[in-house]
């Protein structure tokens, strides 16, 4: 079976969806996904992405793998015998051996991704690899976990920042099944951002997930903030 | 040992939607599952089956993932059921099991399913799948309506549908965390109440489930009905 009739076979399903079509999966194939974290809310993002036939993936992050119950054990990525391993290098082992369509590079300088996707722990961490990624006028998607649920910001190139999105707060630790949900439902964002399926011309949209129920509204720019003017 | 620990999930079906629903039992605590598939591991199962690796293809579903999960969870107690979930197996399964997770992807399974949890008196969570659009419900015998009350049964066989690899992975994820708020003994999140959620709109709809006089699954049941508090956006 020739590279290409395997690649078919794999996505075949995907394909079928009428919104996407063949024409989605190319762009998902032609995508650079750069994805900052690789812990409890970024695992199970990552393994989606490198499933659904994004091209690249480049993994940001810089920690090890944590052995605490409420740590690392919810990114379906580590097993308790990398308990102190780079997640990096681990992330990256797994996600080769999660599929064979993807290419997935540690995040460098030279990387030039076509979105990002931040599912960063902490979240001043999150905040400015979101600032970052506006910076660069790339798209992207945040994930913050918090208790139960969480949210999801989507923000298109030029649609309000996550701080117009997103006031900072008190988050607590996902439970391990909530932090699956945010990080599953951002890639699902980054995804059809990534084959322009997004309602709407550029707007930006916050997904509140509680107690197991996705909430959708529009983000809007807060007054004084300059998102509109540097991006 | 906690009170999870003594507690059984039964996932049926270690696909798209039972992987991640399995997946996020396990992250949750260390309590026996016991997964269902007959089914072998096939190249578009790794288009959104976050649960098997390259190494998986050809491979049992069940037991392959139920490998997977005791790699990344040693002390979970995961079982991989040989038998398929038919008619003859259906009863035994979920009299063994705490709490039922419906993920499959065949209409019939389903309301097999729905049919002897609803028969055994245990707790149903369902996840299902069309193109874009994702529905979650779960039903509490004796106390909502069932999947019978809500669309009597299968539809006709129709063309494959298309999936979204990771949207079926929210599905199943929202299903796994679903089924531990049940086995938690927390009231269920979509206990009487379809969400169905459309992902390009972002929208989501909670539909009541009420039961259904003379409902040939759930009708028979005593009990009363807990009346369905509308959500969404």
């Amino acid at each position: 079976m020739s590279v290409a009739d395997a690649e078919g076979a794999r996505f075949a399903r995907q394909r079928l969806v009428p919104a996407l079509g063949p024409e989605g999966q190319q762009l998902f194939r032609d995508a650079r996904i750069h994805v900052v974290g690789a812990g409890a809310v970024a695992g199970p993002a990552l393994l989606h992405l490198a499933q659904a036939g994004v091209g690249t993936i480049f993994v940001d992050d810089g920690a090890d793998v944590d052995g605490a119950v409420d740590g690392d054990a919810g990114s379906w990525l580590y097993s308790p015998d990398q308990v102190g391993q780079p997640r990096l290098l681990a992330a990256i082992a797994a996600l080769r051996a999660a599929s064979a369509f993807v290419r997935v590079r540690a995040c460098a300088t030279d990387a030039e991704p076509t979105a990002t996707l931040v599912c960063a722990q902490r979240e001043p961490v999150a905040r400015l690899a979101a600032e970052r990624a506006r910076l660069a006028g790339l798209p992207h998607v945040v994930a913050l976990g918090d208790g139960d649920g969480g949210a999801v910001v989507t923000i298109p190139s030029g649609a309000p920042c996550l701080r117009c999105a997103l006031q900072p707060g008190a988050r607590v630790t996902p439970r391990p099944g909530a932090s699956a949900a945010i990080g599953t439902l951002a890639a699902v964002e980054l995804l059809l951002v990534v084959a322009r399926l997004l309602p709407g011309d550029g707007a930006g949209r916050r997904i509140d997930l509680v107690e197991g129920w996705p909430r959708v509204r529009p983000t809007a720019r807060t007054p004084g903030c300059d998102c509109r003017n540097v991006h | 040992m906690s009170e999870l620990h003594r507690k059984t999930a039964l996932v049926i079906g270690a696909g798209s939607l039972g992987g991640p629903a399995a997946l996020a039992l396990a992250s949750a605590g260390d309590f026996r599952i016991v997964l269902v598939d007959a089914a072998t591991v096939e190249s578009a199962d790794l288009a959104g089956q976050p649960i098997f690796v390259e190494a998986d293809l050809g491979q049992p579903r069940g037991a392959a993932a139920a490998r997977r999960l005791a790699r990344l969870f040693p002390r979970l107690e995961v079982v991989a059921s040989a038998r398929g979930f038919d008619e003859g197996s259906a009863g035994e399964l979920v009299h063994s099991a705490d709490v039922v997770v419906d993920a499959s992807s065949h209409f019939l399974t389903m309301f097999l399913a729905n049919d002897a949890a609803s028969a055994g008196g245990k707790a149903l969570a369902h996840g299902g799948l069309l193109n874009l659009t994702v529905q979650l419900l779960t039903v509490v015998p004796g106390l909502t309506g069932c999947l019978r009350c809500l669309f009597e049964g299968p539809p006709p066989p129709g063309p494959d549908a298309g999936v979204l690899g990771p949207l079926a992975g929210l599905a199943g994820s929202l299903l796994g965390a679903e089924a531990v708020r049940l086995l938690e003994g927390r009231p269920g999140a979509y206990s009487g109440r379809l969400l169905v959620h459309e992902a390009r709109s972002g929208r989501s709809r909670s539909v009541p489930v009420r039961r259904r006089p003379g409902c040939p699954a759930c009708g028979a049941i005593p009990g009363g009905g807990v009346p369905p508090s509308g959500k969404g956006s």
